[in-house]
């Protein structure tokens, strides 16, 4: 399967004899060979997508709809069976004052560590990645074991300091998110630094940079694409943590983020779960981090692989 | 003297040497901040953490806190396996199950010892036609670390074969790829607990979830299997949750894996006649090992911690050590408890690592 044939446009000299019986025996065996490959395609896509589109389905259901059985795969009337959407859940979700608060707690929390991650995983990262000094070695290594620590690890330790010093959950989440985004951003950007060239670094020295300027005016600007990159990995990592963020909030309901908020979703009236609504903010939460993941898709991929196929 | 000859070998070097000096010196102070952040939010921790797993600490508890060596250890961890004897009725028969014809065996509360420790029952298995019993003192934790185990290997085993078979397919050119990769980073942009959240949603225990529609339809079930409740279901549930979600983006690597391999090694094999399945298995592989050595390592640490999946949809009907170890911390307000769980899992982790790093030989190379 992994000829570099492009299945959607057939060798030409298939057209060239197609009296010949081989051909057209090659001909057939490549048409079926074809339907199979669109078929594993689809299978694939439905693999994909499918589960988010029941979601979306559920999601524009009401709650009779939602206990119709068996479930329909578009929202339907549960008498006339007629096609029957309603937006009722995600204007629930709207008014959900602890949902909100969730959205801006996440916002807040993703966008700081985001941003003390990459600066401090900047300097970390430029002197592993172009500085000589004695250690280095092992500072990468060290740095390199960080980012498969188990945050439950530390789970008991950082909330006996959270309790002892009354340290809020916000600022709690922002400092102990930086466990598993700075060793990933200092260990890409190590990478990046090291394949930008010495010339530019070497000539800006001779007109009498000091390192720090050099640092400042040549590589953060060339290095920029892969500080997007490396930023956005680590905003997704700090929006999907939920370990730390449901122990903190604990006792602080009010400093939730969206995967404690949505873990412990409860409708407007203490009833069983409201799927429906569970449902509308499950899309709500997910649309904006696929656009954004989709626009950066290719910074995305060579990220991600940058990471783990150099090793 | 030895420090004599360097201070001249240094002074040779005259402005050379002060240059590396300051730039040693920068190396360092941009290394600070790093380095104090990680102290702070992972070394002293997990130091405490040590600590505080041989203590018997707890949350808002005005005991004093008393050192108790190892005794969380063996509470946690202290296992023991029992044969289950046959019942014997008032003749001294074998009690045969009217229903089945089987034998019937002791209940395993019967077996297990009560003195000094109460053992509870993990689970029992039948082995050369006996029944066996593994007890444990605390029959949670010993179970959540199998079932972690058993999750993770399936789940990578899943993961490295479907992954596999997508990035082979999706290296096929074909218009359309695009659109394709781009479906592939969808599962991976879902937040976990957002996933997690939709799953159980489809696994719900009536006709309105998917899987009970799809199993109804299938004629395989009454339409009201309770996957997520039923212990016998409970794992393939988090199992296929967690492949669904991780799936792609390890096909997503192995994509890049293979677009590494040069396509001259095929179009030789071509020539020479070489079949897909000699050319997958002698160009393919060997080529793809080292991204694949790289995202099993990865992949498997990643497992071996999960948790929002286990808290979120079984709650404390099923546990991944992590999960446990949080109940023991945030329900039972148990420190010290938890934190020996936490430092089992950390060492159980930091083994996997070793044994993997060394026998897939990453880093080798460097």
């Amino acid at each position: 399967m992994t000829e570099a044939t492009d299945v959607t446009a057939p060798p030409e000299e298939i057209y060239d004899a197609s009296d010949s019986l081989v051909v057209r025996k090659r001909k057939r065996k490549e048409r079926w060979g074809r339907v199979g490959f669109w078929a594993l395609i689809v299978l694939i896509a439905i693999f994909l997508l499918f589960p988010f589109y029941w979601a979306i389905n559920s999601s524009l259901k009401t709650e009779p709809q939602l206990r119709m059985t068996p479930g329909t795969f578009i929202p339907r009337d549960p008498s006339t069976g007629g096609i029957d959407i309603t937006f009722q859940n995600y204007e629930a979700v709207f008014q959900n004052d602890a949902f909100i608060r969730a959205v801006i707690n996440s916002t807040i929390v993703a966008v700081t560590v985001t941003v003390i991650a990459l600066v401090i995983g900047a300097f970390a990262g430029f002197a592993l990645g172009k500085l000589r000094f004695r250690g280095k070695r092992a500072s990468l290594y060290l740095i390199l074991s960080m980012t498969m620590f188990p945050q439950v690890a530390v789970l008991t330790g950082l909330y006996a300091v959270i309790l002892n010093f009354g340290i809020p959950a916000i600022p709690s989440m922002i400092l102990s998110y930086m466990l598993f985004t700075l060793p990933f951003t200092v260990w890409v950007l190590t990478s990046f630094f090291q394949q930008l060239p010495m010339d530019l670094l070497q000539s800006a020295q001779v007109d009498g940079a000091t390192p720090f300027q050099s640092f400042r005016m040549i590589l953060l600007p060339l290095t920029a694409p892969a500080l997007v990159t490396t930023g956005l990995l680590a905003f997704i990592a700090a929006v999907n943590e939920y370990l730390f963020a449901l122990t903190f909030t604990t006792i602080e309901p009010d400093a939730r983020t969206i995967p404690v908020a949505i873990a412990l979703f409860t409708g407007q009236v203490a009833r069983q779960e409201p799927f429906g609504e569970i449902m509308a903010a499950a899309v709500l939460v997910t649309i904006p981090l696929v656009i954004l993941v989709l626009i950066f898709q290719k910074r995305i991929i060579g990220g991600l692989t940058a990471g783990a196929v150099k090793g | 003297m030895a420090l004599a000859t360097e201070e001249k070998a240094k002074e040779k070097k005259g402005s050379q040497s002060e240059l590396a000096k300051g730039e040693q010196r920068l190396a360092y102070w941009l290394l600070v901040p790093t380095l104090v952040i990680l102290l702070a939010i992972a070394f002293y921790p997990l130091g405490s953490v040590f600590y505080s797993s041989f203590t018997n600490d707890t949350f808002a508890s005005e005991v004093e806190t008393d050192f108790v060596g190892f005794q969380n250890y063996s509470d946690l961890l202290s296992i023991t396996f029992a044969e289950l004897p046959q019942e014997l009725d008032d003749s001294g028969q074998p009690v045969i199950d009217p229903d089945t014809g089987e034998p019937e065996y002791l209940s395993p509360v019967q077996v297990l010892p009560r003195q000094p420790r109460a053992y509870r029952e993990v689970f029992t298995f039948g082995l050369f036609g006996n029944q066996y019993v593994l007890g444990a003192t605390d029959a949670d934790f010993v179970l959540s670390i199998i079932d972690t185990l058993i999750f993770t290997v399936t789940t990578i085993i899943l993961e490295v074969i479907i992954g596999l078979g997508i990035a082979l397919v999706l290296n096929v050119p074909f218009r359309g790829r695009g659109s394709m990769r781009a479906a592939m980073l969808v599962p991976w942009a879902i937040l976990t607990a957002v996933s997690s959240r939709i799953w159980e949603w489809m696994f719900i225990d009536t006709r309105a979830g998917l899987f009970n529609i799809v199993f109804q339809n299938l004629g395989l079930t009454d339409g009201q299997t309770a996957f997520l409740a039923n212990e016998s279901f409970q794992l393939p549930a988090a199992i296929i949750i967690d492949v669904w979600k991780t799936t792609p983006f390890m096909a997503l690597l192995l994509l890049a894996g293979l677009a590494l391999i040069p396509s001259e090694l095929y179009e030789a094999a071509d020539v020479d006649g070489a079949s897909k399945w000699n050319q997958f298995t002698s160009i393919t592989l060997p080529l793809l090992r080292p991204t694949l050595a790289v995202a099993l390592v990865f992949r498997t640490l990643d497992a071996l911690r999960v948790f929002d999946l286990f808290q979120i949809v079984f709650a404390q009907s099923k546990y991944s050590m992590a999960s446990f170890a949080y109940y023991e911390l945030i329900d039972s307000q148990r420190l010290g408890y938890s934190s020996a769980a936490s430092v089992v899992i950390f060492l159980l982790i930091t083994i996997f690592a070793v044994v993997y790093i060394r026998s897939l030989g990453i880093g080798e190379d460097d």
